[in-house]
């Protein structure tokens, strides 16, 4: 690694030309970090306010999470924070430049010191120069017009003089691949430009130290390939240190040199370099419910059947090689294949020459669809190709033209939206959105009443749904306090209490992690085993290997694929055309020379495992 | 979001040449652009004749024409969208007129009890006319003004605090992300099946439904746009490096001038006109 001291600055002669406004902001620009390590956490614990009902005036602080977690981030140094989901994962990275607890109230113990200075006890916005933050969203770390002034933000703030803004500017639009794009709005890049000019505005900072916090949750697999290729040249440079935080595992263990993790208390559990605390802790890490690279997961689950791979692999490249060295594998299992339903079933949804304009032009061409009742479809593509105005058009939540769609047996253009909510359930990306009342259980009973059903049965479908949705103590919550999991499952809830024949989801596993994307996927596979036909909306390629009975790929308003998930993710050429990369467990089959059946196996329950324990 | 957030930027999508030809209004500064008319829009608002508001918006328009260096489309949609303002208003404000104001004037139409008099199509066309010259006059600024500039101008020359201008430009961008939000939640509001009943109490509760969810979105997301912009050292110091410098030059001083002395010459030039007879 190459001391930062090296790099973080211009030849100096650059500073001497331009005199006069410099003195002030050389200290923010030019950092005196090589003494101190980066960031510094020492026994730092941040404990949240409580939304309680009870006592408006008494501020309840939950459980510290994180609690007592000390490391530091030293120069040139990438390190990848993980632990399960509320572990205080976000919030720790928040610390990092006093986010939490100068803009946003947290009660925090111990010491955070960026660049040797203890965060607490300055403003924010001088640490800019200190710690660069990217966030999840690209959309909410916007504020200009265009490209270029939205780089020119940071630098300009920091009171650098015009040239030297527009220098690093430059620079880092170039080091991003945005250069050619600086007079663009913002707006009109795709998820992974956003975030990709997010990484530049960071850069244009000229930080020793880049703290990113999920920075592809909200992103297509596109977006996320992009954003990953572009971490990677930063982190290889050697020239900025790195804290991340990411729920794509499988890319980001490449990425990175060290893993701090979290239990599921806040705690710190383990710190060490990335391979040695993933092989050789892998059963500790899965105890404390921390995802584990989906390469690492499938060779645990083949280690049950009695085939030890060691090392352990972390890549889909590593368990492909150590599959090819073993002499013998046995066969993969091709039980508990998903449901696939009975010749002869009924048709749930039957879509026929679709094609859905918005103003002028068209977002669907000429689609046909059928699905058959207890069918798990997941709808794919890249953003914008229409996949999301098919869910729609299908749930009847945008009217599509008559004729075009038969769904439970109806025309949802020639019904009542409220008579067609009975039959289709529709689940929005964000729940927020479907909540209309003040309370968990009135929103669940919401659609029974609302189709006058009787006080006594709504209070028994109710209790059942809590029940099965792990909502129980929650039910006299309102819904806008729950967790995000929570909500999640809530939106699903009230779409299934009608007992829908069809439930269409937009996206449900949107910027949620790996855990609570299988929890929900567990849930949704228990409807569809109890025959609701679901389709869904998604980008988790894991996810449609694992759950799916049948995938149809959506680019540019048509229909370009549509095969079961062990076709498409064998079928190289076709994904290629889609614009899909296979999951992790088909990457490494893929390449094998030599045990040729294993190479239809696409996910992990296809592989042969000593006990009847699933994937999640 | 899966779902690209339409943008619709702030008047030019462009930052603009500001050493093109003095005919050139995008060369202006926009302080100019926005004040300078304000008078105008004044004197357009209280006059009371048809000519004088007719007159701004013919000065307004023959502006944008003459240095506003407008796309087509843009311009078509200027001509055809005023048009149908002034046609609309005429007609409507027409209908709103006291009869016995103007019952002595020609009667255009009766349909049944109603007469639709010459009088009141004046004066609704009068209503029309200075409405039309105020969105023109308002448009001198808006199609040739890149938002960043304006607010750039207004740090520099009226020494507004930079974190309240940059605050503003930042809210700017929730609009177009409000209209899409409200969008979707009045969809998944539909699916809930509280699309039904009819009247003003469920018309009432229906928007009281949608602000909760649209508030707690907005809220956040300004949330996060704070976050992100202190991360990056906004108020860092009292103040911040300008890129762009925004002159204010002898041609603006000379356009404020005309504009501010122009305004109130108009109702003169109209009486002029008319001979004296309203």
């Amino acid at each position: 690694m190459i001391p930062s001291s090296a790099t973080t600055s211009p030849a100096p002669a650059m500073k001497s030309s331009n005199a006069g406004r410099m003195e002030t902001s050389v200290r923010v620009a030019y950092p005196n970090s090589v003494r101190h390590p980066l960031l510094s956490f020492a026994g730092v614990s941040v404990r949240h306010e409580v939304p309680r009902h009870d006592d408006e005036n008494v501020v309840h602080y939950g459980h510290p999470s994180p609690d007592e977690v000390s490391f530091e981030v030293r120069p040139g140094e990438a390190v990848l924070l993980l632990g399960p989901s509320g572990c205080g994962k976000s919030t720790l990275t928040l610390t990092s430049n006093g986010l939490i607890p100068n803009v946003m109230t947290a009660e925090v113990t111990g010491t955070v010191r960026a660049a040797g200075r203890p965060v607490a006890d300055h403003p924010v916005p001088t640490f800019a120069g200190d710690v660069a933050m990217v966030f999840q969203d690209p959309d909410a770390q916007v504020v200009m017009a265009t490209v270029l002034d939205e780089v020119c933000f940071g630098p300009e703030n920091l009171r650098l003089p015009a040239g030297e803004v527009l220098v690093r500017a430059e620079d880092a639009l170039r080091t991003v691949g945005l250069w050619q794009r600086r007079d663009d709005d913002p707006g009109r890049l795709s998820g992974g430009g956003r975030q990709r000019l997010a990484i530049a505005c960071a850069l244009a900072l000229r930080a020793p130290l880049l703290v990113l916090d999920e920075p592809t949750a909200n992103l297509d697999p596109v977006g996320v390939e992009e954003v990953h290729a572009l971490l990677r040249r930063i982190v290889a440079t050697g020239e900025r240190g790195v804290l991340l935080v990411e729920h794509n595992l499988d890319t980001a263990v490449e990425l990175v040199d060290r893993v701090v993790v979290l239990d599921d208390r806040g705690r710190l559990a383990l710190d060490g370099p990335v391979r040695q605390i993933l092989t050789d802790h892998a059963d500790h890490l899965l105890r404390l419910g921390v995802w584990l690279p989906q390469a690492t997961l499938a060779a645990l689950r083949l280690r049950r059947a009695g085939v030890d791979l060691k090392p352990l692999p972390l890549t889909p490249t590593e368990l492909g090689a150590a599959l090819d060295r073993c002499p013998e594998l046995p066969a993969p299992s091709a039980a508990t294949d998903q449901l696939s339903p009975a010749g002869g079933a009924q048709v749930a949804v039957e879509v026929s020459r679709l094609t859905v304009r918005r103003g002028r032009v068209p977002v669907l061409h000429d689609i046909d669809l059928v699905v058959t009742a207890g069918e798990l479809v997941a709808l794919v593509g890249p953003n914008g190709a229409g996949k999301t105005t098919l869910a729609q058009a299908i749930a009847g939540v945008t009217r599509p033209p008559r004729g075009t769609v038969r769904v439970a047996g109806v025309d949802p253009a020639r019904i009542d939206s409220r008579t067609l909510a009975g039959l289709v359930g529709f689940v929005f990306q964000n729940p927020e959105h479907q909540f209309v009342t003040g309370r968990v259980d009135d929103e669940l009973a919401h659609g029974l009443r609302i189709r006058k059903v009787a006080e006594d049965e709504v209070a028994v479908r109710v209790d059942d749904v809590l029940g099965r949705f792990g909502l129980l103590e929650l039910r006299d919550r309102h819904p806008f306090l729950l967790s995000g999991g929570q909500k999640r499952r809530l939106s699903v809830a009230t779409a299934i209490i009608c007992r829908p024949q069809v439930l269409v989801l937009d996206e449900p596993t949107f910027g949620q992690d790996r855990q609570r994307a299988a929890e929900l996927l567990n849930l949704l596979g228990d409807l569809h085993r109890a025959g609701t036909t679901v389709v869904l909306v998604t980008h988790d390629m894991p996810l449609v290997a694992e759950y799916a009975s049948r995938v149809v790929a959506v680019v540019d308003g048509r229909v370009v694929a549509d095969a079961s998930p062990a076709e498409l993710f064998t079928d190289a050429a076709l994904l290629a055309r889609v614009g899909l990369r296979p999951p992790p467990v088909a990457r490494a089959t893929g390449t094998l020379v030599r045990h040729t059946p294993w190479r239809a196996v696409t996910r992990l329950a296809e592989l042969p495992s000593g006990t009847t324990v699933g994937a999640a | 979001m899966t779902a690209r957030v339409p943008h619709r930027s702030v008047g030019l999508g462009t930052e603009p040449d500001l050493d093109g030809s003095v005919l050139d209004l995008r060369t202006y500064n926009p302080l100019v652009k926005v004040l300078g008319p304000i008078a105008a829009m004044v004197v357009a608002i209280t006059s009371r004749d048809l000519l004088t508001p007719a007159l701004f918006a013919a000065f307004a328009l023959a502006l944008l024409l003459g240095g506003g260096r407008l796309a087509a489309r843009t311009l078509g949609g200027v001509l055809l969208g005023v048009t149908i303002l002034v046609a609309l208003m005429a007609v409507s404000f027409g209908m709103w007129t006291d009869p016995s104001q103007v019952d002595h004037t020609h009667a255009l139409l009766r349909l049944g009890p109603l007469t639709f008099w010459s009088g009141a199509l004046e004066t609704g066309l009068a209503t029309g006319l200075r409405v039309a010259a105020v969105v023109l006059l308002a448009l001198l600024s808006g199609l040739t003004t890149h938002g960043a500039d304006l607010v750039r101008s207004m740090i520099a020359q009226l020494r507004v605090p930079y974190r309240i201008g940059y605050a503003g430009l930042a809210a700017l961008r929730f609009v177009p992300r409000f209209a899409q939000e409200l969008d979707t939640i009045r969809s998944a509001h539909r699916v809930r099946g509280l699309s039904g009943g009819r009247g003003p109490v469920s018309v009432v509760r229906r928007h009281t439904g949608y602000a909760i969810p649209l508030l707690a979105g907005g809220i956040r997301h300004a949330d996060r746009v704070s976050l992100s912009m202190e991360s990056r050292g906004f108020g860092a110091y009292p103040s911040r490096t300008e890129r762009r410098h925004l002159p204010f030059r002898l041609r603006d001083w000379a356009l404020l001038a005309s504009l501010l002395a122009g305004a109130p010459l108009v109702p003169l030039l109209a009486h002029h006109l008319t001979g004296g007879t309203p």
